[in-house]
């Protein structure tokens, strides 16, 4: 973009200072290994969000089973480590490629199932996935899979320190980002968006939906299954019940509450609800415990009662945002 | 890019309240004998596992307030700081943090669930915290080489050993072949693992598994499980179960006129409190593995003053949680400092028999405490206590009685299970 007016280049510059402030932080939290926790927990949290949302928030397929894909992915990392004795970095790649293998095929068959039916379907997957773990005894069955614990080391993906986790997270939910602004913007994504409003007319005009709902899904479960990954390096030991529906749930709402029509939804509701959370039960936690879960379960009930396009559609149209856009950002009427 | 900004201005409020929220700095050097020993207890004090988690805290906070009324640790006293799980593995990785790095506790009690203990395992070793555990069973926790994780409880296999070794004394008392043993079980997490171990004993103690039933949790009919159960003809029966699905076990028993004569559950739904009152009259016979019941031979002062306090019993979480941070105590006392190192040290080299010094009596079924290391089935397994052991107990007349190790028993086993 050509920067012409003082608007695009304070964005800009908004934008620059954002990007240092996020790769300083871990410099300035040097005494506070806890906050550097909590925005590694936001980090792939918001990129499992961002991976529902290409198909939830995009396509219009509404699924509950995207822990399933996370834990799959972490199941076969973890298991290729510990049995296999490969490379970490390397089952990154061969999870994905599975999962996404595993998301297609399976899944092929159930885009013929419109709406409800299609989100029971993929609950379904998700418990069948982890029953399945539960009971295979060269997957640990109930114990679960712990990683060696050992000394530091890059190419283990293992660090004593949060400072490298918080890197490789941070590139992982900027890539996503990125990946997911192109696909927006791409033919694939008003592909998409064309069979979200209208599958009938999507077809009319020469979409395959089915077609499109694959690829969606498969490039959703591929992400799940790195942020998977991710996670069992990060925190070096799984279970089964890493899959529970619950979690699942736990990635639908960043992009619910933040706003599931835009690709930066997940990103503000995920910043959003993990530091109320956690702030929450810091506060609460220990006076009066449950109060936590109270008072947020409220804030969710009013952002989805009050402002049923998320924070983001709200913010669009809001004075907030004339007030921003207008004396920090210094942007004309006319532009 | 407007989303961009927006992003980015949410981003940095929330943040900025995040930091808002400062670290405890500790108190300087100069009065560190007068400053608190601060212990993190981490258990889900909120959520769906939020009973259990309270349970176990009040025996946390009998214990702190029994040793702080003697003095505390060397004239210090003890600090209890909470951290809220919530039963989320993600969550319980940021408590552990923010307990070692913002409450600056000296060392961590926890978790309940085996996961959080597994994760808050790994912080502890980061920092060289040590962290006990009391209640957290699943084996491969010791398994790991943690040089700072110790586990005073028995670990599931141990648990099911002692399952065997009730069955295989009880056969010697009464003078009966003990050969068949079935297994009914849940087939969650904890159900297979009781599969696994018994499979790794039944040969040890001369038994054979008959049966191995499963079923999904919270099923409305067990009919055909029960007859399965019952066409093995067992000797004894083992079993693992929620309580919805104990109590529907119990019912189908009655109904299908199945007489295991002896069934012993791996505590859980069984152990339930509302699991007698939901089967009255037909439960009686059935058999639990309990850590401590009230009507042991041990403990008996401690838990009237308890009872006064907190108006019920203790039961096996909160005597357990007691005993183990008794354990830190000693622990703190016997290092004269609260370096972490050197407190492991202490408690590696702690060897408790009978009572803790100037404490009260071991009330767990065991008499004495030291962590080591054990070999089971192949696995090392590091820095679990020695002697830990449950004890069984049965249902008779509708309330639990203890009834095995037979030296610690107030009341004999009846023999076959009424089941009326």
């Amino acid at each position: 973009m050509s920067l012409k007016t003082t608007y695009q280049k304070r964005c800009l510059a908004a934008l620059l200072l954002f990007i240092a402030l996020l790769i300083a932080l871990p410099l300035l939290l040097k005494g506070s290994p806890y906050i550097v926790n909590v925005l590694i927990v936001i980090f792939y949290t918001t990129t499992m969000s961002l991976a529902w949302n290409l198909l939830g928030g995009m396509t219009g397929q509404n699924s509950l089973g995207h822990a399933a894909y996370m834990g799959l992915g972490a199941y076969i990392g973890a298991l290729l480590i510990t049995k296999g004795g490969w490379n970490p970095w390397l089952t990154i790649p061969v999870a994905m490629l599975i999962v996404g293998l595993i998301a297609g095929v399976v899944f092929y068959p159930c885009f013929l199932l419109k709406g409800p039916y299609f989100t029971l379907v993929s609950i379904a997957f998700g418990e069948t996935i982890r029953q399945f773990m539960l009971n295979w005894d060269f997957a640990g069955k109930a114990m679960g899979i712990p990683l060696a614990y050992g000394k530091p080391s890059f190419l283990e993906f293992r660090f004593h320190s949060k400072t490298p986790y918080y890197y490789i997270a941070l590139v992982m939910v900027v890539c996503v980002y990125l990946l997911m602004r192109k696909i927006n913007k791409s033919k694939l994504g008003f592909a998409l968006k064309t069979i979200r409003e209208d599958e009938d007319v999507a077809s009319a005009i020469g979409i395959k939906p089915m077609k499109y709902k694959v690829i969606a899904l498969v490039i959703s479960a591929m992400i799940a299954a790195m942020v998977g990954c991710f996670y069992a390096n990060y925190n070096r030991y799984i279970d089964c019940d890493l899959m529970l529906q619950s979690f699942s749930t736990e990635f639908v709402l960043p992009a619910i509450v933040g706003g599931a029509a835009f690709v930066e939804g997940p990103l503000v509701g995920g910043v959003i609800l993990l530091c109320l959370s956690e702030w929450l039960r810091n506060q609460f936690g220990g006076i009066l415990p449950g109060i936590n879960l109270i008072l947020y379960a409220i804030v969710l009930l009013c952002v989805i009662r009050f402002k049923p396009v998320g924070l983001l559609g709200w913010y669009g149209k809001s004075k907030a945002k004339d007030w921003v856009d207008h004396k920090i950002l210094g942007k004309k009427d006319k532009e | 890019m407007k989303k961009v900004i927006a992003a980015l201005l949410v981003a940095s409020v929330a943040m900025s309240a995040m930091f808002a929220n400062g670290t405890k700095e500790p108190v300087s050097s100069a009065d560190a004998s007068k400053e608190p020993i601060r212990i993190g207890a981490m258990y889900a004090l909120s959520g769906d596992k939020a009973a259990i988690g309270n349970n176990i805290m009040r025996g946390v906070d009998f214990a702190a307030e029994m040793i702080n009324a003697q003095g505390g640790v060397n004239g210090r006293m003890i600090e209890v700081v909470r951290g809220d799980t919530q039963g989320d593995p993600k969550v319980g990785r940021s408590v552990a943090e923010r307990l070692v790095t913002q409450d600056h506790v000296n060392a961590i009690l926890g978790c309940h669930q085996s996961t959080i203990t597994q994760i808050a395992a790994q912080v502890c070793e980061q920092y060289q915290i040590p962290e006990l555990t009391a209640i957290s069973t699943v084996d491969n926790l010791s398994s790991q080489g943690y040089e700072y994780f110790f586990r005073m409880c028995p670990m599931n296999s141990v648990y099911v050993e002692d399952q065997f070794k009730f069955i295989a004394d009880l056969g010697k008392q009464n003078n009966i072949p003990m050969k068949r043993i079935a297994i009914f079980a849940d087939n969650s997490n904890i159900g297979q693992e009781l599969i696994r171990c018994a499979k790794i004993w039944a040969p040890k103690y001369h038994m054979e598994l008959v049966a191995e039933v499963q079923y999904s949790g919270g099923t409305t009919d067990l009919t055909s499980e029960v007859l399965k159960l019952r066409d093995s003809k067992p000797d004894a029966v083992l079993c693992e179960s929620y309580i919805a699905d104990a109590i529907l076990f119990t019912k189908t028993l009655r109904e299908q006129n199945a007489h295991p004569p002896v069934i012993v559950a791996k505590a859980n739904g069984f152990a339930d409190p509302s699991f007698i009152p939901a089967t009255p009259g037909i439960s009686n016979g059935i058999a639990s593995v309990v850590e401590w019941n009230a009507d042991l031979t041990k403990g008996k002062e401690i838990n009237a003053k308890y009872k006064e306090k907190y108006g019920i019993d203790m039961n096996g979480h909160s005597a357990e949680s007691f005993t183990a941070m008794w354990i830190l105590k000693t622990a703190f006392e016997q290092a004269g400092t609260t370096d972490g190192t050197k407190v492991r040290d202490a408690l590696l080299a702690m060897d408790i028999q009978g009572s803790f010094p100037g404490g009260p009596e071991i009330i767990l079924p065991y008499d004495r405490i030291k962590f080591g290391d054990m070999e089971v089935e192949g696995v090392k397994h590091t820095h679990n206590n020695l002697y830990a052991s449950v004890a069984i107990a049965q249902i008779q007349d509708g309330a639990w009685k203890t009834v095995w190790p037979f030296e610690v028993a107030g009341t004999p086993v009846q023999y076959p299970a009424k089941l009326q």
